[in-house]
């Protein structure tokens, strides 16, 4: 083995933290495709119970869906579906990966880093970088209802992840508005697969 | 291999971002003198709250209304503005905030992390780059100066447009805009905004001081230049005069060719602007040109034009 060089500055550390957020992330997110139109976006893995969570209109009603990760498409079926959120949850036989650590969108500060994965124009595990814009709060609640980004997203992006720099999840990729990145916050896509669950034990 | 908390770059990074945000939010304040969305202003100073802010976007004179950084409601007075570096100078009435702290003039190099804030509303949001490239000094349309300004490599979004440009440590390096270079994002330096909020303060506007020449470039042929035993192969001929000018008055002639003034040389019209703005208010300045193949000596008088110009307000479409 050679001797590795000596880690010498701010910016070594910062590519080395960014690659390795990178790579876990990569085995956390697949590609999600609609068989009957050719497109589609990113799903996150949710950890452990072959279900994928990805953005409702990346799935539209009655399409055939497959997903993949690591270059192997297999079939996949929409077993919850929340167009207000823009989610949706996915029965993936098969698709298992790690679980994020969820992030409440209440601790978020302006300015905090966020890492957008997914797979912006087909291209696939692209991981962005940007900061926390704002939290857009549902007006008669109060409550977090979009995280919004400052952050280059693109088609391919939805349904991706948005973690924070230790790469807790932030919230799911749906859209851009005026440039920024919106983001469906973690709490309320878990609240989503919870009540699907809930729903299907039942 | 789990990256320990404290030891993650990416984490303390993060935590810087958002710390920086904080502390240079507390000297933000959203403006609200437009339609449709608020802008953001900076306190720029002491005495009395001395808030700057980007004058395209401060679309009323006189008294207008203000969002503080603790929330409450305020009034500012528009003290002046300045269409040639889109700023302008408020000031709060019976209020004040924290004068935002600044940074180091060498804390802005091509590729330093920057942050651009703004408080469209009631919360402070930001957006993250670099700076992309430093121009040298240049000069508006309107003749005023700009040093160096900032381009940047982030987005300038609606209502940031006044707010500030700051570094890792939420220290502010110049001033945001984003229609002063044809809708790329820029930033002006705190220098220049100095200069124009001590001009603001003491005058309320921007003095242009004016004689009332037009003048070009020309070259001066060797034999010339070794007859007068000049330093230079350059100089600034007269090629119209306005009608009851200083110009007129102090006998300058079209076809004169300019070649210093006071004691600054004349190699570009730039240089003319300069050495008039250099002089004091109502003094006069001496004029050494070219008439008729000998050397004459004039003295001139500039006054102020500014005091009457009007601030150009942009189109709605660059409105951010």
């Amino acid at each position: 083995m050679t001797a590795t060089p000596a880690i010498s500055n701010a910016a070594t550390l910062f590519r080395a933290a960014t690659t390795s957020l990178a790579d876990s992330l990569t085995t956390a997110v697949v590609q999600v495709r609609n068989q009957n139109s050719g497109s589609g976006g990113a799903g996150l893995i949710w950890g452990g119970s072959e279900l994928v969570l990805t953005n409702a209109h990346c799935v539209p009603r009655g399409a055939a869906i497959e997903v993949s990760n690591a270059g192997r498409w297999r079939e996949a079926r929409v077993i919850g579906y929340h167009p207000p959120h823009d989610l949706a949850l996915l029965a993936a036989p098969a698709i298992n990966g790690p679980m994020l650590e969820i992030r409440d969108a209440e601790s978020l500060r302006p300015g905090e880093l966020l890492f957008a994965h997914g797979h912006p124009l087909g291209v696939r595990d692209a991981l962005a970088m940007g900061v926390l814009h704002d939290i857009a709060r549902d007006r008669r609640t109060g409550q977090p209802r979009w995280i919004v980004a400052d952050i280059r997203l693109a088609p391919g992006n939805s349904g991706g992840p948005l973690v924070d720099a230790d790469g807790r999840l932030v919230g799911i990729n749906s859209m851009v508005v005026n440039g920024l990145g919106v983001a469906v916050p973690a709490a309320l896509a878990r609240q989503f697969v919870d009540r699907v669950l809930a729903k299907r034990a039942a | 291999m789990s990256p320990t908390k404290s030891k993650n770059p990416l984490v303390e990074l993060s935590a810087s971002l958002a710390d920086a945000v904080e502390t240079a939010g507390k000297s933000i304040v959203a403006i609200h003198a437009r339609r449709r969305i608020p802008s953001s202003g900076v306190v720029w100073r002491e005495g009395g709250g001395v808030i700057v802010s980007a004058s395209h976007t401060v679309r009323a004179d006189g008294d207008v209304a203000v969002t503080l950084p603790s929330g409450d409601s305020a009034r500012a007075t528009v003290v002046g503005r300045d269409s040639a570096t889109d700023l302008v100078v408020l000031r709060l009435s019976g209020a004040s905030a924290a004068v935002a702290a600044r940074a180091d003039a060498d804390a802005a190099r091509i590729g330093s992390l920057v942050l651009a804030l703004g408080r469209p509303g009631r919360k402070v949001s930001a957006s993250f780059g670099i700076i992309s490239a430093i121009a040298d000094d240049w000069r508006g349309t309107a003749g005023g100066r700009i040093d160096r300004v900032m381009r940047l490599d982030l987005s300038i979004y609606d209502g940031f447009s006044g707010g500030p440009l700051v570094d890792a440590t939420g220290a502010v390096i110049g001033i945001d805009n984003s229609v002063l270079a044809r809708g790329t994002p820029t930033a002006l330096p705190a220098a220049t905004v100095d200069r124009v909020v001590d001009e603001l303060l003491q005058h309320g506007h921007m003095r242009r001081p004016f004689i009332g020449v037009a003048v070009q470039q020309v070259e001066l042929n060797g034999a010339t230049v070794a007859r007068h035993n000049l330093s230079r192969d350059r100089g600034l001929v007269v090629v119209s005069i306005a009608d009851g000018s200083p110009a007129e008055s102090a006998g300058i002639l079209i076809g004169d060719v300019l070649l210093s003034a006071g004691a600054q040389p004349l190699r570009r019209p730039t240089d003319l602007l300069d050495a008039l703005t250099s002089a004091g208010d109502g003094a006069s300045l001496e004029l050494e040109l070219l008439r008729g193949g000998g050397i004459a000596k004039s003295r001139v008088t500039p006054v102020d034009r500014g005091a009457g110009a009007v601030a150009e307000v942009a189109s709605e479409e660059d409105d951010r």
